[in-house]
């Protein structure tokens, strides 16, 4: 039995790409994983003083919610999910995880018609990148 | 200790200086622009009996003023030389009169001396300067310290080494420099950081934003209404970066958990807190500005202000629920129990010990700022006193708390006054408080509106601080020289423009960027067209109900 592991947000873009993710987990009988990174970069934007380690941890807590979300989701479709927090900078966890939790396949999501944290044009080079340092299969759906 | 010591300087700081006096035969006078503002730091030569080299040199003081001694022997002729970099020389010669007052010994007042303004090299280098950072700070090309770090090295870096090549390339000196950083406006910053930091990790914004959910018992009215409520009163207090910082990630879950778009629910409440923030003087970094620079006092700013505020967010509330009607009537409570249960885990309060301590040194702040004024407490004291109340109640790491204390944003504050100096001395901001002189004649009612306005459409454009910063010493001479502006009605509309403009656009206030940042982690990003559309409506009507505040208080 193989892993998948789903970097995930909210919204519409990322149901969809829940949803393939979950599809394929049944279709392979592989356990999945949805994965939320808590990223405070943007407050490099502000000149007002701010606590990132209060800010991480309230938006920890959100990812918390979202990720409960994407586990209800999958339930709904007859999968178990397992969820998982990491903080810093969203690639680099993306590939810390993936070599931690040993997974078989990463899914990445295609961004919706808004911003996105990976640009449209930026995905397949950062699929490729996953690929090519953690030697794991990047899908994207 | 050391935030004592700072308070301590403070406050001899706010001590009146001496002023100076002169013995014997001398010659008095003061050195003014065109507009009758002081000249500080210009050379005054003294020269006697028709010599080439003069007998005595010296500077005008801050408010312009010089004193100079003549010698006990009689002269036959004095005149003075008043030069400045970034004026034309000018020549006094004594009369008869003057003389024959000189010789028995006895100091001549002159009358104000009148410097014309010349434009020199060092005013389009530190003018474009100004400009680049504005523009470094409005793209985001730079982060905005390096950019306010970046325009200071420029213009103290061409002063210093271009000064000996050329005197058209001087702008300002490093001691000029320093003498335009407000350290009132760094100090109050730097204590409200650390009483903030204290309070931020207590949970208490994420429990009432919660307690909103609960109370409005499904009625989204009345959960936008009190979020936006709960937003406002808190960017007054605290400031509205925190506030939405705090807010945001548990109203975008309270959103989840209603089925419906969770920018309904956070556009609005970042428009309530742009709007709220201007109620006091700590509400927003403008005000913290405007106050210490137009000696407005929080009490001022309460009873000026808090009601056009109310009646602007009266106005705003029902602009948001007419716009997001459609989103608050698709709203449903089909969350699972696991998801209710995750969201009240999230919104409980983490340190209840703690927030008894801090509520209770943060109330006798509040009353301290309230009742300061009347044994002349300024602001920045309030702040780093309550900063050491909030320290030793609390038990506060000191390590930690000192941490918390961004430097970065300090800096910014720091490079950006020099940056204004500059501009200033170089006379930009003369040129342009002229002109808006002009064209506004002596109508007060024009001004206001130009402040109001120009303050409410630029600062959608270029970020508030460095145009609230830029505009201080224009609203200043404007208050100056209108008829019926002294009571300081223009330093309120440059207010409520700056803060309420903010509302505009998404880059308008630091408040939308952060909230943009945590939605679009969250999956569901605010675009700057998205951010318009609902803004700038919102601003317009804000602010036309803010002007016409203004119009029936004063």
């Amino acid at each position: 039995m193989g892993k998948i592991l789903c970097a995930t947000r909210g919204g519409e873009a990322s149901y969809r790409t829940q949803d393939a993710a979950i599809a394929l987990a049944r279709e392979r009988g592989d356990s999945l994983i949805f994965l939320y990174v808590v990223d405070t970069h943007f407050l490099d934007r502000t000149e007002r003083a701010v606590r990132p380690d209060v800010v991480a941890e309230e938006m920890a807590r959100m990812g918390q919610f979202l990720l409960t979300m994407a586990q209800e989701r999958a339930q709904a479709q007859g999968v178990q999910a397992e969820v998982r927090i990491r903080r810093g900078e969203v690639l680099e966890e993306l590939k810390a995880a993936a070599r931690e939790e040993g997974a078989d396949l990463v899914i990445l999501g295609r961004p919706g018609e808004e911003e996105s944290a990976f640009r449209q044009v930026d995905l397949e080079a950062v699929a490729r990148e996953i690929e090519e340092e953690t030697g794991v299969e990047t899908r994207i759906v | 200790m050391f935030l004592l010591t700072v308070s301590a300087i403070l406050l001899v700081g706010a001590l009146p200086q001496p002023t100076w006096a002169a013995e014997g035969a001398a010659l008095a006078g003061r050195v003014v622009d065109f507009q009758q503002q002081p000249v500080r730091r210009a050379r005054i030569a003294l020269y006697l009996n028709g010599e080439e080299e003069p007998y005595v040199e010296g500077e005008s003081q801050r408010d312009g003023t010089f004193v100079l001694d003549l010698p006990d022997e009689p002269v036959d002729a004095v005149r003075l030389e008043i030069s400045h970099p970034h004026f034309r020389t000018a020549t006094w010669k004594a009369t008869w009169a003057d003389l024959e007052r000189l010789n028995d010994g006895s100091a001549v007042r002159l009358p104000d001396i009148v410097l014309e303004r010349q434009l020199t090299v060092g005013f389009w280098i530190a003018t474009l300067t100004f400009l680049a950072v504005l523009l470094f700070i409005a793209t985001e090309r730079l982060h905005s310290t390096m950019a306010a770090l970046l325009g200071t090295a420029v213009i103290l870096g061409i002063s210093l080494v271009g000064r000996p090549i050329n005197e058209q390339l001087f702008i300002i000196d490093f001691e000029q420099a320093i003498e335009y950083v407000d350290f009132n406006v760094v100090f109050l910053v730097m204590g409200m950081m650390i009483v903030i930091g204290v309070i931020e990790e207590t949970g208490i914004f994420q429990w009432m934003a919660y307690q909103a959910y609960r109370l409005s018992q499904g009625r989204v009215w009345l959960l936008v209404a009190s979020l936006m409520l709960l937003t406002s009163v808190a960017s007054a207090l605290l400031d509205n970066v925190t506030t939405m910082l705090l807010v945001a990630p548990i109203t975008l879950q309270i959103a989840l958990t209603l089925g419906i778009d969770p920018l309904a629910l956070l556009m609005p409440e970042v428009l309530a807190s742009n709007v709220g923030g201007i109620s006091t003087l700590i509400g927003t970094p403008t005000n913290i500005l405007i106050g210490s620079y137009a000696d407005i006092t929080f009490n001022d700013f309460l009873v000026n202000l808090t009601p056009g505020v109310l009646l602007a967010q009266v106005a705003l509330t029902v602009y948001v629920l007419l716009v997001y009607r459609k989103q608050y009537r698709a709203a449903s409570a089909a969350a699972s129990p696991a998801l209710l249960a995750q969201l009240e885990e999230n919104a409980r309060i983490t340190q209840p010990d703690k927030l008894r301590k801090a509520g209770s040194v943060f109330l006798g702040i509040i009353v301290l700022f309230i009742l300061g004024e009347q044994f002349h407490l300024v602001p920045a004291v309030t702040a780093i006193l309550g900063a050491v109340a909030m320290l030793l109640v609390v038990r506060a790491d000191i390590e930690q708390m000192l941490r918390v204390v961004d430097w970065t944003t300090l800096m910014f504050f720091i490079a950006l006054f020099i940056v204004v100096g500059a501009v200033q001395e170089v006379g930009l901001i003369s040129y342009i408080a002229a002109g808006i002189r002009l064209l506004v004649g002596d109508n007060l009612i024009a001004a206001t509106l130009v402040v109001v306005w120009a303050g409410a459409i630029l600062s959608g454009v270029i970020a508030n601080i460095p145009f609230t910063a830029a505009m201080l010493p224009v609203v200043g001479f404007l208050t100056r020289s209108l008829p019926g502006a002294s009571n300081k009605v223009l330093f309120y509309s440059l207010s409520i423009g700056a803060a309420m403009g903010g509302n505009s656009s998404l880059i308008g206030a630091s408040a939308n960027i952060v909230t943009a940042g945590i939605a679009e982690r969250a999956g569901y990003p605010i675009t700057y067209r998205t951010f318009l559309k609902i803004g700038l409506p919102a601003m317009a009507i804000t602010v036309t109900v803010g002007t016409a505040w203004l119009f029936i208080h004063f």
